[in-house]
C-alpha cells in the first residue's frame, strides 16, 4: 500500500522528488503521512478533497481486505 | 513472418492468460491478448463459463535473440523497432497488414502509446496493491477531441476491487484518470471496467428503473430507489425519460443522493411533446 501511495502520488505531483511517505503501523491500525511540495498539495488534494477522497478509498478497501484500518494525512 | 498465436480456454480470462503465457514462455508484455469469450465466475452470474482467449507473441520479440528478462516492463510493448522502412504512415505493430489502401485521416490519431500508458499505469498501480490482475485495452474510440480508452481488468478478488456499489472501481478509475492527465498532459480519458461489471450493472439498474416504474404507474405512489452514484442514477433517468407515465427526480446530498419515481401528473407535464396521457 506504501508503495501505490508514492507511486501514485509521484504521477499527480510536479515535484516528484519531493515526495515522501512515512508509515506507522499499531496493531491494525496503519497510518500514513504523506509529505508534498507545497506547490503539490493542491494537486494531491483535488478539486473538493476528490483525489485525496479517491486515494484514501482505495487505500481503505486494499486495507480491509488485510484486516487493516488505514488513515492518510497529507502535511 | 507469422506470428506465434495460441488459444487457451480456462475458468478465468486472468487463468487463461496464464496459461498461455506459460506455454508460450513468455511475460506478459510481449504478447498481445485479445479476449474470444469472457469467461463468467458465478459471482455474479447463476452459471459459470470458460473464458477463451488468443495470445499472441508479439513480431518484435518472435525474433529477438535475447532472453526474456525477469523484470517485467509495462511500458515495452510498442517500443519503435529501429529497423524498418521510414514510410510515410507508421505501423503500429499489428501482426495483420490492413491494405485498405489509404484512407484519409480526418481525425488525428490517438497514439498507441498513450493507450498502452494507460494500461500499464492501471496495471503497476493493481500490482502495487497485491491485488493479482491482468489489464487488457478493450476498445478505443474518439468524442470529440478526447479519446477513450477502455480498459478491462481480470483478476481474482473482483468483488473487493468494485467495491460496494461499485465505489472502490469509480476511485480507481478517477485516480488513473488524474495521474494520466498530470503526466500526459492530453485529452484522454479512460474508462475502467472490471470483468464486465459496469455493462452488467447497467442492464440490472435498466431493469430496475422498468420495474419500479411500472409499479408507480399501477399504484400512482412515488417510488424511491436506494442511494446511487450520478452514473447510475443518470442511467436511471435515461431510462424512463420517454416513459409518459413517470417522472424520475433526484433528491438528497452526497452519498445519500437517490432517484424518486414519481407518476406524471396533469400539471407535471414538462415535455409538451409527450401526448399519449390517457383519462
Amino acid at each position: 500500500m506504501k508503495e501505490f501511495l508514492e507511486y501514485v502520488t509521484r504521477l499527480l505531483a510536479e515535484a516528484p522528488d519531493q515526495v515522501e511517505v512515512a508509515e506507522t503501523v499499531d496493531g491494525t491500525n496503519v497510518t500514513y503521512e504523506l509529505s508534498v511540495a507545497p506547490s503539490d498539495v493542491g494537486r494531491i488534494i483535488g478539486r473538493e478533497g476528490r483525489v485525496i477522497r479517491a486515494i484514501r478509498g482505495v487505500l481503505r478497501a486494499a486495507g480491509a481486505r488485510q484486516g487493516l484500518r488505514v488513515s492518510l494525512q497529507v502535511r | 513472418m507469422a506470428a506465434e498465436s495460441i488459444e487457451v480456454r480456462a475458468r478465468t480470462k486472468e487463468d487463461a492468460i496464464r496459461q498461455a503465457l506459460e506455454q508460450l514462455g513468455v511475460s506478459r508484455d510481449e504478447v498481445e491478448v485479445e479476449v474470444l469469450e469472457e469467461g463468467r465466475s458465478g459471482v455474479f452470474g447463476v452459471g459459470s463459463q470458460d473464458a477463451r482467449v488468443r495470445v499472441t507473441v508479439l513480431e518484435e520479440y518472435l525474433d529477438a535473440d535475447e532472453p526474456e528478462d525477469e523484470s517485467p516492463q509495462p511500458f515495452t510493448r510498442d517500443q519503435q523497432e529501429p529497423e524498418d522502412e521510414d514510410g510515410g504512415d507508421e505501423d503500429l505493430g499489428d501482426e495483420e497488414d490492413e491494405d485498405d489502401g489509404e484512407e484519409p485521416e480526418a481525425q488525428p490519431r490517438f497514439s498507441d502509446e498513450d493507450t498502452e500508458t494507460a494500461r500499464g499505469t492501471l496495471e503497476q498501480m493493481l500490482d502495487l496493491l497485491e491485488f493479482p490482475n491482468v489489464v487488457t485495452v478493450s476498445g478505443v474510440d474518439r468524442d470529440g477531441n478526447t479519446t477513450n480508452i477502455h480498459l478491462d481488468v481480470a483478476a481474482e478478488e473482483v468483488g473487493l476491487m468494485i467495491g460496494r456499489r461499485g465505489e472502490t472501481l469509480a476511485n480507481l478509475q478517477f485516480l488513473l484518470n488524474a495521474c494520466l492527465s498530470s503526466t500526459l498532459g492530453r485529452s484522454i480519458r479512460v474508462i475502467v471496467d472490471i470483468e464486465h461489471y459496469r455493462d452488467r450493472r447497467e442492464q440490472s439498474l435498466r431493469g430496475i428503473a422498468l420495474r419500479a416504474a411500472d409499479q408507480v404507474r399501477r399504484e400512482r405512489q412515488p417510488v424511491t430507489l436506494e442511494p446511487m452514484p450520478p452514473n447510475e442514477r443518470r442511467i436511471i433517468h435515461v431510462a424512463l425519460q420517454a416513459s409518459p407515465y413517470v417522472a424520475t427526480e433526484s433528491t438528497g446530498e452526497g452519498p445519500e443522493r437517490r432517484v424518486i419515481i414519481s407518476p406524471k401528473t396533469a400539471s407535471s407535464g414538462r415535455r409538451p411533446s409527450n401526448g399519449y396521457r390517457r383519462g
